[in-house]
């Protein structure tokens, strides 16, 4: 086929990273979250965005995967890592049989087709839920079962109920930051799930992340890191969120491609973050300050 | 015995027929008549004497007043016009004897001053005066009296036009122009060599408004020495062309005119008037108002720079008549913009919110930003109106920065000093901990304070073997008060640390210059980008310094080490006799500029340094003892205290560095302070800190030894920091009002329980400028001017209160009462609901098919007919989120009763005054108190609490809010529900307190609406209007006159809401509503009820109309 060539495309629970993402632990994140995937207990990420928590899902998918390799399938053929991750970005429209499946039809009769949940149930991966405030209520109660002991989806439509594979494990992320009263998680849910914390690294930690990311030496990445640190400082002051990691990581890119410094953090880290003209005054002060 | 001595002897005999005093004062004169005069002469003078005396009844009284004063006439002038003078006498005896006899009383002492060959014309001036009447003839003598003392002054020519101004004015008034009389001789002796000018002004001013004359000759005696003398004669000039030209209000023109003028240079008065000049025929009443705004202008621009803007004005009034004066008035946006882009000043309030953020990001703490007025204004220790600082919560900075030509200068210096203001919380001055280690040198602080206690110690003891101990003398009484302030626990260790030193003020002074240093070196290191503006203060302020070589050895030191700091270590001079300590000083100054400094690295660095510059005497040094000191990029790693040091160290440590200086050296002299480091004060800045920790922490009942007074105030005397040079009493006075200050001060920033209490009404005139949100809660908005076509910024406050609570039962009683309508509303409410989530089907795509649909369809296809392809459903979409404030007009005149049926009145009668206008509302107020009727507020209350009822059901978002005000500094603002507020009891007992209050300023409260419906999230958003009459309030409106004024400010703050999204809806209750409301809602709905009975019930149908 020769659309093959033309794109890359993944079957959803197939997907593994097959290289080690980067990531820098800024706590102790990892242990958390391999005594957790051990006891297959689902987790809640809550940190503002940009900070890595997708990042951190995608380390650990890759981490775990390694190991559960090395002790299980040692002996198979060259497939590599074996710990699927699979992704759902959750928006507002996002229904419960977008997650567990539909029928479909095809020629005279229905088809069933399963949802990427059920995928990845059925796989035994990383479910990995982003944003999951932002989804309808009802998809938020679909997935209970699959949280506690009972670890299975129950799949209405077919009557059936799908019991979770080994690996499986529920993960979701949440953004306290822009959560209005309506938009918050339940208790219900809420109790299910082991939260993580993540909050954007100390300067010294960004530093070295935006260095590596971005490709810029120490000198700009610490003057980057230190742009978000004073950012950050004006959130609760008009700024809905800080400026994150990954935006400035977006700045730093941008200066090694040979945007001067001032031009690059004022378009991707000052527009970015607020529409609010004093507001980006402000910031504009703080990056002429900062950069040269 | 000749024939004239017998006629003599004739006339003398006639003298005896009048009354005593006219042969007396013949006789005293005769002798004193001078012999040169022939006997004829003499006759003929008696003869006229008794002419006169024998004219009428009361003539003898000028006659006596005739012989009087003759010998002292005809002393100074010559025989032929002495027979003018009295032929004039005798004629004016023959008009009236009380005007000749004030003629000739007046007569000796004016004509020294009074050219001979004028006796007739002045005696004609009196006559023409005297009209025959008695007011007439009391005006005229007063000229006469007066004209001496106005002779004084006035040329004779000058002296005629008054008298014809006089003569005028007396036609209208003899008062009013007997009064110009007296004030006349005050008058011209200010007035200089303009008082042509004056008289033909105050003649002109006669003919077009006589009754100000009066007012115009005080305030010409105010106004005319406010300005440059060359220039009076033009103000004079423009005041005449001002009348001319149907100007009202002269004199207070002219006074405010002048006002104005004397606030600007004197050379600036020249170009401003011919500006005014030119104006003038633009347009002749904007004409002052330029002038009166011209110094706020030159605060800003530049002379130059005000022609430009004079210009732009100009332009402005050749297009809009209204929008030009608004603009001389600087009551326009545009005004101010224009004034904006010329200046090159930069004003704190322009750039606060920028700067304050961007304080705020350095710093990562809850910084504000003020004017430094306004610590000052707090009094508590820091008196500098000029110099920025930071008292650790807040960073003061200028009002105003014009030092140099271009805005981006000014601008960099003001950022540089707030950066470097940041820095001091940034880089942690004020988190100076005693016991905290140096990282870069040896800590001596412990060590030396033990010192000091041992020396401190063995002198009491030695006092104490030495004096009866029973009877403590003065001094030891000193040193165990010394001892016991060392022993006790600090109040901060700042304050600690400074007890270290007997000079305090030169070791608050070594701290302040390396601590800055270190501060510069940081922020230069840390901020690369500001570094640029950060140099070029630096070597600004470096040209500032005071000449070095005019210092004392000592305060010469200190300055070096300024210097040092602010010139990167290069080409530095120093006293060569102390070449070596200062090498000494500038090696340790410089290790505090590591990154990795801390503030303990600085204690420790001035501590050294101290100990070296307390040694040197404070001697005056020759101007050629001066070198350069040369540093070459010495390695510094290596740096270990000298050997003397520990000698020195000794000496501090017995507080005995003071003592071994010589005899009459100077006192140690603060130095000038680096303008843009400004103000520092370490001590209180730390104290002002740890009070308001304590405070709270007093809020949260914890433990801590509350703070004395008496210890603020011993503690703030033993401060360098506050500039107490009184004497003793003085300073215990002084000390004790910082101290109170500073605990309110620290106080003043606990939260603070709401006050739902009216506040006093603050009168602000409608003349005056522009207002500043002065207390919390208070808002600030632009008012729309729709004459002048352009906002007046920053007119009205809104002060935001929450309502006060009421009886709760209120609510219940009233859902009763409309017990039906409640029942139906709410069920037509409630059907509103499910429409929300109704589920769409026969959708050509959604988020599921419809699996009947789909088996119709197969069903269709099977049998051949063309398939419905519409098989998907969807949930309806359309969210119900809706946010919607309710403004009630709670203004005097919903007290109307409503069951009266008469129309309801208008209110544009209320009194301009303001007392009279509260009184006005007071007695109105007082007859709704005894009312049995219903009101058109308890409507609206009715309305509101079926409202809530109706909208808890839908789940809407809503505010409930009153508003009323009086006067364009109180709009009041009440919040019944606040938007984001639940529904709880104390709303309902709000909505029992909603009442009638004063007038109805729209505008303003509706754009604070609007402002709360923008913090809130919704698509759709409404705002409510619900009022029963125009919008009217004191000076809502120009000039008192025109009521469109208020409606189109109005129709404005609509607009405005419109343009933010913002759905607006009137509903008014006054019939008579249709005729503004078509102007104040031109694009918007609005409705009128006929009954407003039907409020409640017609409120909620809109209400559903508006949000379906």
């Amino acid at each position: 086929m020769t659309t093959q060539s033309l794109y890359k495309s993944f079957i959803i629970e197939e997907y593994q990273l097959q290289e080690e993402p980067y990531y820098v632990p800024i706590a102790d994140e990892v242990e958390l979250f391999e005594a957790a995937y051990k006891s297959r207990l689902p987790l809640i990420f809550k940190g503002p965005t940009g900070c890595g928590k997708t990042r951190f899902v995608e380390y650990m998918s890759y981490k775990l995967g390694i190991e559960l390799t090395k002790v299980k399938k040692s002996d198979s053929d060259d497939s590599g890592v074996n710990l699927p991750l699979v992704t759902i970005a959750c928006h507002e429209d996002l229904t419960g049989s977008d997650l567990v499946g539909r029928y479909l039809l095809e020629g005279d009769q229905t088809v069933w087709l399963d949802g990427p949940l059920t995928r990845a149930v059925k796989a035994g991966g990383i479910c990995y839920l982003d944003e999951v405030v932002e989804a309808r209520k009802d998809t938020t109660v679909l997935i209970h079962p699959l949280t506690d002991h009972r670890r299975i989806l129950p799949i209405e439509k077919r009557g059936e109920l799908l019991e979770a594979a080994e690996g499986f494990l529920l993960v979701l992320s949440y953004n306290p930051g822009y959560q209005s009263a309506l938009k918050d998680l339940k208790h219900s849910t809420r109790q299910r799930f082991v939260s993580i914390e993540f909050d954007y690294p100390p300067i010294e930690l960004e530093t070295q992340i935006v260095a590596h990311e971005a490709g810029v030496d120490e000198d700009v990445a610490y003057q980057l890191a230190k742009l978000g640190e004073k950012v950050r400082n004006l959130k609760e002051h008009g700024l809905g969120e800080g400026a994150s990691t990954r935006l400035l990581i977006y700045a730093g890119k941008l200066i090694s491609e040979g945007i001067t410094p001032r031009r690059a953090c004022q378009v991707s880290v000052n527009w970015a973050i607020t529409d609010d003209e004093s507001l980006q005054q402000s910031i504009t002060e703080i990056i002429s300050s900062i950069f040269e | 015995m000749t024939d004239q001595s017998e006629h003599l002897k004739e006339f003398v005999v006639e003298l005896q027929k009048f009354p005593g005093p006219v042969l007396d004062n013949f006789n005293r004169a005769i002798s004193e008549m001078p012999n040169a005069l022939s006997e004829e002469q003499i006759l003929d003078w008696l003869r006229r004497g008794i002419d006169i005396a024998g004219q009428t009844v009361r003539s003898w009284e000028a006659a006596a007043h005739f012989f009087q004063v003759s010998p002292s006439v005809i002393s100074s002038m010559p025989y032929s016009y002495f027979v003018r003078w009295m032929e004039c006498g005798t004629s004016l005896c023959g008009e009236s004897p009380t005007l000749a006899a004030a003629y000739f009383e007046a007569s000796p002492s004016t004509m020294s001053k009074l050219r001979s060959r004028h006796i007739e014309s002045w005696a004609g001036l009196g006559d023409g005066l005297y009209k025959g009447t008695w007011k007439s003839s009391t005006l005229a003598c007063r000229f006469f009296a007066e004209t001496p003392t106005l002779l004084d002054t006035l040329s004779f020519q000058q002296l005629e036009k008054f008298a014809n101004f006089l003569d005028a004015l007396s036609h209208r008034s003899y008062d009013l122009s007997s009064e110009c009389l007296t004030l006349g001789q005050q008058i011209f002796p200010l007035v200089g060599d303009n008082k042509d000018a004056f008289l033909s002004l105050a003649t002109t001013l006669v003919e077009t408004g006589w009754r100000e004359v009066k007012s115009f000759f005080e305030a010409g005696a105010k106004a005319l020495p406010k300005i440059h003398p060359e220039e009076r004669m033009r103000f004079l000039n423009l005041a005449e062309s001002l009348v001319n030209s149907g100007g009202t209000n002269i004199p207070g023109t002219m006074l405010d005119i002048s006002e104005s003028l004397s606030l600007l240079e004197e050379d600036h008065h020249h170009i401003v008037l011919g500006f005014a000049e030119t104006l003038l025929h633009e347009e002749p009443l904007a004409m002052p108002e330029f002038i009166k705004s011209a110094p706020i202008v030159l605060e800003k621009l530049t002379i130059l720079q005000l022609g430009r803007w004079y210009q732009e004005g100009v332009n402005t009034l050749s297009q809009n008549r209204d929008g030009g004066l608004a603009f001389f008035k600087i009551e326009s946006s545009h005004s101010e913009a224009v004034m904006e882009t010329l200046s090159s000043g930069i004003e704190f309030d322009r750039i606060k919110p920028v700067m304050e953020m961007y304080c705020r990001a350095l710093a990562g703490a809850e910084i504000k930003l003020s004017p430094t007025d306004a610590l000052v204004e707090k009094n508590i220790g820091w008196v500098s109106n000029e110099s920025p600082t930071t008292e650790g919560s807040t960073v003061f900075v200028p009002t105003v920065v014009d030092r140099y030509a271009t805005k981006e200068e000014n601008y960099a210096w003001f950022k540089v000093v707030s950066t470097h203001q940041v820095a001091h919380l940034e880089f942690g001055s004020f988190i100076f901990e005693f016991e905290r280690e140096s990282q870069l040198f040896d800590n001596l602080r412990l060590d030396l304070e033990k010192r000091r206690i041992e020396a401190l110690e063995e002198a009491q003891d030695n006092l104490s073997t030495e004096s009866d101990p029973g009877v403590p003398t003065d001094p030891g009484n000193e040193l165990l008060e010394g001892q016991a302030g060392l022993e006790r626990a600090w109040l901060t260790d700042m304050q600690r640390f400074f007890d270290l030193f007997e000079d305090r003020k030169l070791a608050l002074d070594i701290f302040t210059v390396v601590e800055d240093g270190r501060l510069d070196a940081r922020v230069k290191n840390e901020y690369p980008g500001i570094k640029s503006s950060y140099v070029q203060v630096q070597s600004d302020s470096h040209e500032n310094r005071p000449d070095i070589k005019e210092l004392p050895a000592r305060e010469a030191m200190v300055e070096f080490m300024v210097r040092l700091s602010l010139q990167q270590y290069e080409g530095v001079i120093a006293p060569s006799k102390y070449n070596k300590e200062a090498a000494q000083v500038a090696q340790i100054a410089r290790r505090v500029l590591d990154v990795s400094a801390s503030v303990e690295d600085t204690a420790e660095a001035t501590l050294r340094i101290y100990a070296v510059i307390a040694a040197i005497p404070n001697e005056e040094i020759p101007p050629d003892d001066w070198n350069d000191m040369d540093f070459d990029d010495e390695d510094d790693e290596d740096y270990v205290d000298p050997e003397d040091m520990e000698n020195l160290l000794q000496q501090i440590g017995m507080g005995m560095e003071m003592e071994l200086r010589p005899e009459g050296e100077e006192e140690y002299e603060s130095i000038q302070e680096v303008e843009y480091r400004g103000d520092f004060k370490p001590e209180l800045a730390q104290l002002m800190t740890e009070l308001r920790m304590q405070q709270q922490d007093e809020m949260g009942q914890t433990q801590g030894e509350p703070l004395t007074q008496e210890q603020l105030q011993e503690l703030l005397e033993n401060s360098a920091e506050l500039d107490l040079q009184a004497t003793e009493g003085e300073i215990q006075e002084s000390s004790g009002m910082f101290a109170d200050n500073i605990m309110k001060e620290a106080g003043a920033n606990m939260p603070q329980s709401p006050d739902d209490a009216q506040g006093p009404f603050v009168h602000v005139d409608e003349d005056g400028g522009e207002l500043e949100p002065a207390e919390p809660e208070t808002f600030v908005y632009d008012e729309w001017d729709f004459r002048a076509e352009d906002y007046k910024p920053r007119w009205c406050i809104v002060r935001q209160k929450t309502m006060q609570e009421g009886d709760p039962t209120y609510f219940g009683a009233t859902l009763n009462e409309y017990g039906t309508l409640v029942t139906r509303i709410r069920r037509q409410f409630e059907m509103m609901v499910p429409e929300m989530f109704r589920k769409e089907r026969k959708l050509i795509d959604g988020e599921d098919i419809d699996i009947d649909d789909v088996i119709e369809n197969m069903v269709d296809i099977k049998t051949g007919s063309s398939p419905d392809e519409k098989f998907y459903w969807r949930r309806n979409k359309v969210q119900r989120d809706v946010a919607v404030a309710f403004l009630l007009d709670t203004s005097a005149s919903t007290a109307e009763a409503i069951d009266e049926g008469k129309g309801k009145q208008d209110d544009w009668d209320a009194p301009d005054d303001p007392v009279e206008y509260m009184v006005w509302l007071r007695t109105r107020r007082g007859e709704q108190m005894r009312r049995s009727y219903k009101r058109i507020i308890d409507m609206e209350k009715e309305s509101m609490v079926l409202l809530i009822n109706a909208l808890e059901a839908i789940g809407d978002t809503y505010g409930i809010y009153g508003f009323s005000g009086y006067g364009r500094e109180n709009v009041e603002f009440y919040t019944v529900k606040d938007l984001q507020e639940t529904f709880s009891d104390r709303v309902k007992r709000r909505i029992d307190r909603i009442a009638p209050l004063h007038a109805t300023r729209m505008g303003p409260a509706i754009r604070h609406a609007v402002y709360k419906l923008e913090n809130t999230d919704a698509r759709t958003k409404i705002l409510f209007l619900i009022s029963d009459g125009r919008p009217q309030d004191r000076g809502y409106s120009r000039e008192g006159v025109e009521k469109e004024y208020a409606v189109h400010d109005t129709k404005m703050a609509l607009d405005e809401a419109k343009r933010q999204g913002i759905n607006s809806f009137c509903l008014t209750v006054d019939k008579n509503g249709h005729d503004y409301l078509k102007t104040m809602c031109s694009d918007m709905g609005y409705e009128i009820l006929d009954d407003i009975n039907d409020l409640p019930e017609r409120l909620l149908v809109l209400y559903r109309r508006l949000t379906m």
